[in-house]
């Protein structure tokens, strides 16, 4: 155990300020010794962070926000937009125009959700299981021969990337470019949601590019989801702001979740090989494995809100205008939700968990990634069912960040016999 | 016993992954129950596990 990360965790430890009338105050320990989360051992051990932080307390004050931690703080944080708004909420990011659909409220948000769902529901994304399959398996056939690999750089980041650039329809040529957008961007936040010090120049240059974009995309016919927004016409007509706005934050999304998912999800695996053993055995395991996995390891494990007026949580008075943060990951875990909550379980009866957000903002690409993820899981195993993290090789979450996922995994393997 | 579906429904799609006999999808994604939310008496297990896992408490069986 890191004795630093304890530390500063202890100093997290709300107040018991019973004599309070009005409820226990949440204390920012600033002055002494402030919680730093980038002392927290999530790159290393990120089960013992999410415990370490459980352990902290249901709210708790960090960088000068608020952290919510069990799963009915975070139900009421993400099904209450009137007093947890997220207009003001992910100003970290720096777009200059606002994300679309996801820093509005309801109703306008309603509006943007109903003209967006259909591209996303399983309907439109089930069809590409096909393609998929074979696109996936384009990605494995030269891993076969070499018995070795960078499981992130060939498989994790790849394969949900160009899925996500032609079905959105985005030039997979530029496919280096808006990974190095996107990873400026979001590697600017942290857990606590606040205002970077430095905040992004990626982000301009990528709506820089994506108002140009727009203006070239108009009228222009396609089958891709941006092509049939940029054609809708009537109420559901969308405006340069909100195309660009909405684009910036699929960009964000759509490059960074699958991959950090399944990143973090074969980590796993590969250091637990009875699991694996399980879903080698019977496939009919990877889609209750996939929610496992990712009620393990969300890869947006933060999900920000900004308070509308003083509201209380539990016991504790938050005043307006406060970032409030969900952290998914620790109340996943919470044992209201399940038995065994830190243990990998491919068998769980009941198994809801918040790794998609809650609320009326419910990850809009769930079913693509749910999609993506069983394929993965599936014609891996299939291919190559035995592997295991290369010796030497240590395999780190990428750690201070406000999304997850492991940079670098490589994998060995036995070579294929001719 | 009988399935509802709650507007607390945000479309996550459990109900219908987990138990395509007893839910279907719309269109949007959302769930909806078929058969005006009959259960066969043998499928009530699965019912209860349908309530149980979605992610909103938007399902009721009564």
């Amino acid at each position: 155990v890191p004795e630093i990360a304890v530390r500063s965790l202890d100093t997290a430890l709300l107040t018991r300020a019973d004599t309070r009338p009005k409820g226990r105050h949440v204390t920012d320990h600033a002055e002494d010794a402030p919680l730093s989360v980038a002392d927290l051992p999530v790159a290393d051990d990120r089960d013992l962070a999410w415990q370490l932080i459980e352990a902290a307390g249901d709210v708790i004050a960090v960088n000068g926000t608020y952290a919510v931690t069990t799963a009915a703080h975070v139900e009421t944080v993400l099904r209450d937009p009137a007093t947890f708004s997220s207009k003001r909420a992910f100003d970290a990011l720096n777009s200059p125009l606002p994300l679309v659909p996801l820093a509005f409220d309801p109703p306008e948000q309603t509006r943007y959700r109903r003209i967006l769902q259909p591209f996303f529901s399983p309907r439109m994304v089930r069809p590409l299981e096909a393609k998929l399959r074979s696109d996936l398996r384009a990605l494995i056939e030269p891993l076969l021969d070499r018995g070795e690999c960078d499981f992130v750089k060939e498989i994790a980041e790849p394969f949900p990337v160009h899925t996500f650039l032609a079905f959105f329809g985005l030039p997979d040529d530029m496919i280096d470019q808006f990974m190095d957008w996107k990873n400026g961007i979001l590697g600017s936040t942290d857990a606590s949601g606040a205002m970077p010090e430095n905040p992004a120049p990626e982000a301009i240059e990528l709506y820089t590019y994506l108002a140009g974009l727009v203006q070239e995309r108009r009228g222009v016919a396609g089958d891709d989801v941006l092509s049939e927004l940029l054609n809708l016409t009537g109420d559901d007509a969308l405006t340069d702001a909100e195309a660009i706005g909405l684009s910036f934050l699929f960009v964000l999304a759509g490059l960074d979740t699958v991959a950090g998912s399944l990143s973090m999800g074969m980590e796993r695996l590969a250091r637990n090989p009875a699991h694996r053993q399980e879903l080698v055995d019977d496939p009919s395991l990877v889609p209750a494995a996939i929610e496992e996995l990712v009620r393990l390891d969300p890869p947006a494990p933060f999900v920000p809100r900004v308070t509308t007026e003083d509201t209380t949580i539990g016991d504790h008075i938050v005043p307006a205008g406060s970032l409030v943060s969900a952290y998914l990951a620790v109340a996943n875990r919470d044992p209201a939700g399940r038995a065994n909550p830190l243990e990998m379980d491919f068998h769980r009866a009941d198994n809801a968990h918040a790794s998609f957000g809650l609320g009326p903002h419910r990850c809009l690409g769930s079913h693509l990634a749910r999609l993506e993820m069983l394929v993965v899981y599936e014609e891996w195993h299939k291919l190559i069912p035995d592997y295991e993290i290369a010796p030497g090789a240590d395999p780190r979450v990428r750690w201070p960040s406000g999304t997850l996922g492991i940079e670098s995994l490589p994998l060995v393997f036995p070579k294929r016999q001719r | 016993v009988k399935l509802a579906i709650s507007p607390a429904c945000m479309g996550h799609g459990l109900c219908y992954s987990l138990a395509s006999e007893l839910f279907e999808d719309e269109d949007d994604g959302y769930g909806t129950v078929r058969r005006s939310g009959e259960v066969p008496s043998d499928q009530e297990d699965l019912a209860r596990r349908a309530v149980s896992n979605c992610p909103e408490g938007a399902i009721s069986l009564s």
